[in-house]
């Protein structure tokens, strides 16, 4: 039964590759590919669920992520209500009769609590209101025009971190103490200082208006890709690089590694199925908390490059006091965080039996 | 044996996925466009809203202004922007220009061919002043009679308000009072026609391309929300065509990346340029200068101590060359004393208080306060910003060297800054004003007793009598003088504020763009623009 799961693995990781190369290419994700890769992950988890008898478990989860993203929708809501100037102060200040028609079409005027209480019915029916800035567009209707942009950002960024973190994380770990461990360190180490406001136009002015390989901004194609990718992922591939050659060194030195090596496996073989595999736990333990610092931080890389994703919505709105915006932005990123959180530890409970639910 | 399942539905849903192939469209942003063919400028963000009644934002008026014709349009060639026949062929007024009657051309077609009538302009007007729109610039209209009535809701019946259409087909409109400006506040858009029967079937939707119908020189193409816009040349134009057959808008915010794509040949037109790149910017070919009807200025406090004392206002205005600060912004600004900017018909170069730093010491000790140490500590509010940080710095050091006063600076994210200009005042707040119409009356109306943009807490009866009258006289020359009068008042004798400069915008044409419109409201109108 463990090795079918663990075969079965393929299917979801699979669809999952194909998606990532297919959306690359420039092409709209087909919503069969979507739908089957959603199916085939939750089927699969839901799967590992239920055979390791997790139920109960990702049931208090849930639940707990249920109440504190209620939590965050009233803490945003009231803090918002708090911070000085309204959606509709301007330059040109309003006569207050105008105001007041303003104020009496979005229910500005009711008491905070009756808005409150108006905003959550909405919100448990899965009605984010309208945006006071963009107006007459539903909020939900904005978040479903950006977020495949920002998840398409993020997920690029998130495998040029651990694509290039992880190797060199190993490859510095087998060289330890050598030339090329300490070349490799101060790379990284340059890559977790630079800001990526720094870098972004760095790499622009390289590769776009020097050599011309990449396209400057703008979100069209694959060319359009790289850039904002790399720039985005940089900083946590330095990360995971540097923490996967911390893990690797300290798993290397462990007794079941020693006995490896005297069964007489070959070192390759060793570094790649026993070593590689082992480290691994705490750096994708980091993969959560990270998938927060890709979104935050592409905010920053979506104005630079242009890109129409959601992060620019995040800081926008607060600007323009878009109360709905603002808790809708907020929503999102929290329920994808806690829904990160959730799926990491369970991956990280099937890569390593010692973890253990309760 | 199980893998070989898992296999064979990995690989056939992969086939699945590639046969769906066919009906996938690529993702890309040129949506076939021909360069030689198709303007590309820079919007810098989203239009917030193409509903000409709704929007309040630059970005959606030159969407709008290029999709859609008022009653009125300025002639951007005259310097003096007068107001020309637009939707409306002639005009006159009657009753000592209280009343006034349009002649509406009978040749003009919306999109979807159906004919453009008086009605619709009193449907739009309906619209915009009716509460529920809540529509922002419902204010437009107010001088028509009962209008404001009508917006608050004291008036149900819309028949009592004064725009009908007569037998003629002409629309006529009674003023609550005489207005000889009325027909340049028809070039602004919130007063355009609307297609009642396209919102009444569409809803919010109205303004998606596939919805909306406009009647002007360009059609709307493609909204790709925060992604692009385009629009088309309307073939079945009432006025001369379009030249140029497209108009790609992008929506940048950052200035770096724009300049970036500008550099390189992808975009044609760029218009905003932070001040410290001006420098560099001028000695290209695509840089672009012209004045703007817009100003830059201080108000004081006049509330409290010390600024309730017109000697201690006075000596601040003498204490200030107004030359260090547009030498210092470096954007060719015209430095202002007056209250009407330059460029506007009204503008007097030589009314208001010019610099005089011994006159300045002068006038504070009249007002007791011999010692400046002893001057009570002043506070000088603004929006978080380089080129206002500057200006603040710079006022307050000429301030410390002429006066000996210090001076602390505030600044503030920008809503919280508008918050404390209306209920906390500080002792000096810095403001702007770009004008909505080109007339006088829309910048000396700012500081009338009643304005909710006066923050001063100053007022005076006789400047407001010369303001109400200088908006129903109709001869030219008397009107100015009035308005030199009312100038007086505002920046010579009682100087509850302090004008700086006169603005000016700064933009970036790409050298295959013939005739890209420059003009003093800064109004982007695109049908003249071709490419080379």
């Amino acid at each position: 039964m463990k090795a079918l799961i663990r075969k079965a693995s393929f299917l979801p990781l699979g669809l999952f590759a194909l998606s990532v190369v297919w959306t690359f290419l420039g092409y709209e994700l087909p919503a069969v590919l979507l739908g089957a890769f959603i199916f085939t992950t939750l089927g699969y988890f839901s799967f590992y669920v239920i055979e390791n008898h997790l139920s109960t478990y990702v049931f208090r989860r849930v639940l707990e992520a249920a109440f504190t993203i209620f939590v965050i929708a009233s803490l945003t809501f009231l803090l918002l209500r708090l911070v000085p100037g309204g959606p509709f102060d301007e330059e040109k200040a309003l006569p207050p009769e105008i105001k007041a028609n303003i104020e009496a079409k979005y229910g500005l005027n009711d008491p905070l609590w009756k808005q409150y209480v108006n905003y959550m019915g909405g919100l448990v029916q899965g009605d984010l209101g309208e945006s006071y800035k963009y107006v007459g567009r539903p909020i939900t209707e904005i978040i479903a025009s950006a977020l495949p942009t920002s998840i398409q950002l993020g997920v690029y960024a998130l495998l040029v971190a651990y694509l290039l973190g992880l190797p060199l994380g190993v490859i510095a770990a087998s060289k330890h103490g050598e030339w090329l461990d300490s070349a490799l360190m101060i790379v990284a180490i340059s890559g977790v200082s630079l800001p990526s406001f720094l870098v972004a136009p760095l790499f622009v002015m390289l590769f776009s208006f020097t050599l011309g390989w990449f396209e400057p901004a703008l979100w069209m194609g694959p060319s359009y890709y790289v850039l904002p990718m790399v720039v985005l992922g940089i900083r946590p591939a330095a990360g995971i690089a540097r923490l996967t050659r911390a893990s690797v060194l300290e798993v290397i030195r462990s007794d079941f590694i020693r006995t490896a090596k005297s069964k007489g496996l070959s070192w390759r073989k060793v570094l790649f199925k026993h070593v590689f595999r082992n480290s691994l736990v705490p750096v994708l333990s980091l993969a959560g908390p990270m998938v927060a610092g890709i979104l935050t931080g592409s905010f920053i890389i979506e104005l630079i490059f242009a890109i129409p994703g959601l992060a620019k919505h995040m800081v926008q709105s607060v600007t323009n006091r878009d109360y709905p915006l603002v808790l809708g932005a907020t929503l999102l990123f929290s329920i994808l965080l806690v829904v990160a959180n959730l799926l990491m530890d369970l991956v990280i409970a099937m890569i390593d039996p010692r973890v253990k639910f309760t | 044996m199980r893998f070989n399942i898992a296999g064979t539905i990995l690989l056939s849903s992969v086939f699945l996925v590639l046969s769906s192939l066919g009906c996938t469209k690529k993702a890309t942003l040129d949506y076939g466009l021909k360069v030689e063919e198709t303007l590309r400028i820079n919007l810098s963000q989203e239009p917030p809203s193409l509903d000409w009644h709704k929007s309040t934002d630059t970005t959606s008026a030159l969407i709008e202004y290029n999709m859609m014709d008022g009653l009125t349009e300025f002639d951007l060639k005259d310097p003096e922007l007068s107001v020309i026949p637009a939707l409306a062929e002639s005009w006159s007024p009657s009753n000592n220009s209280k009343k006034w009657t349009f002649t509406l051309r009978k040749d003009v077609k919306w999109t979807d061919g159906k004919a453009f009538e008086a009605q619709q302009i009193i449907d739009a007007w309906e619209r915009l002043l009716n509460p529920e729109t809540a529509s922002q610039y419902a204010y437009f209209l107010f001088s028509v009679k009962n209008a404001e009535e009508y917006n608050t809701g004291k008036i149900k019946d819309f028949s009592k308000v004064g725009v009908s259409k007569n037998e003629q087909g002409q629309l006529v409109v009674e003023l609550k009072a005489p207005m000889s400006y009325f027909p340049s506040l028809l070039t602004h858009h919130a007063t355009y026609p609307i297609r009642l029967d396209v919102i009444k079937e569409h809803g919010d939707r109205w303004t998606d391309p596939e919805n909306i119908q406009t009647l002007g020189a360009f059609k709307l193409k493609i909204w790709d929300h925060d992604k692009a816009l385009v629009l088309e040349r309307n073939d079945g134009y009432y006025g001369a065509k379009a030249r140029v057959k497209n108009v790609y808008g992008y929506m940048i915010n950052e200035y770096s990346t724009a300049l970036g794509l500008f550099e390189s040949g992808r975009l044609d037109y760029q218009n905003t340029i932070p001040g410290n790149e001006l420098a560099t910017l001028r000695t290209q070919p695509t840089f672009r200068e012209s004045p703007i009807l817009g100003m830059y200025y201080y108000g004081f406090n006049t509330r409290k101590k010390p600024f309730n004392d017109v000697r201690v206002r006075k000596a601040f205005l003498y204490a200030i060359d107004r030359r260090q600060i547009t030498d210092l912004l470096g954007g060719d600004m015209s430095p202002l004393s007056g209250w009407v900017p330059k460029g506007m018909f009204g503008y007097q170069e030589n009314v208001g208080i010019q610099y005089d730093p011994e006159k300045a010491k002068k006038l504070l000790k009249e007002a007791g306060y011999e010692d400046p140490s002893k001057f009570p500590r002043i506070v000088l509010g603004f929006n978080s910003n380089e080129n206002h940080q500057r200006i603040a710095e710079n006022y307050q050091a000429q301030i410390k060297k002429n006066l000996g006063v210090q001076i602390e600076l505030q600044s503030e994210e920008w809503k919280v800054y508008l918050n404390r200009v209306r209920t906390d005042t500080p002792d000096i707040y810095r403001m702007g004003w770009l004008a909505d119409y080109p007339d006088p009356d829309n910048f000396l109306n700012l500081m009338t007793k009643v304005s909710e943009n006066n923050h001063t807490g100053w007022s005076n009866p006789k400047f407001d009598q010369l303001i109400d009258q200088g908006s129903s006289i109709t001869d030219k020359e008397e009107r100015r003088g009035i308005y030199l009068k009312a100038q007086k008042i505002l920046t010579e004798e009682d100087v509850p504020v302090h004008p700086i400069y006169s603005m000016v915008s700064h933009s970036l044409v790409s050298e295959r763009v013939k005739d890209f419109p420059i003009n003093s409201m800064d109004k982007v109108v695109l049908k003249g623009v071709s490419l080379k």
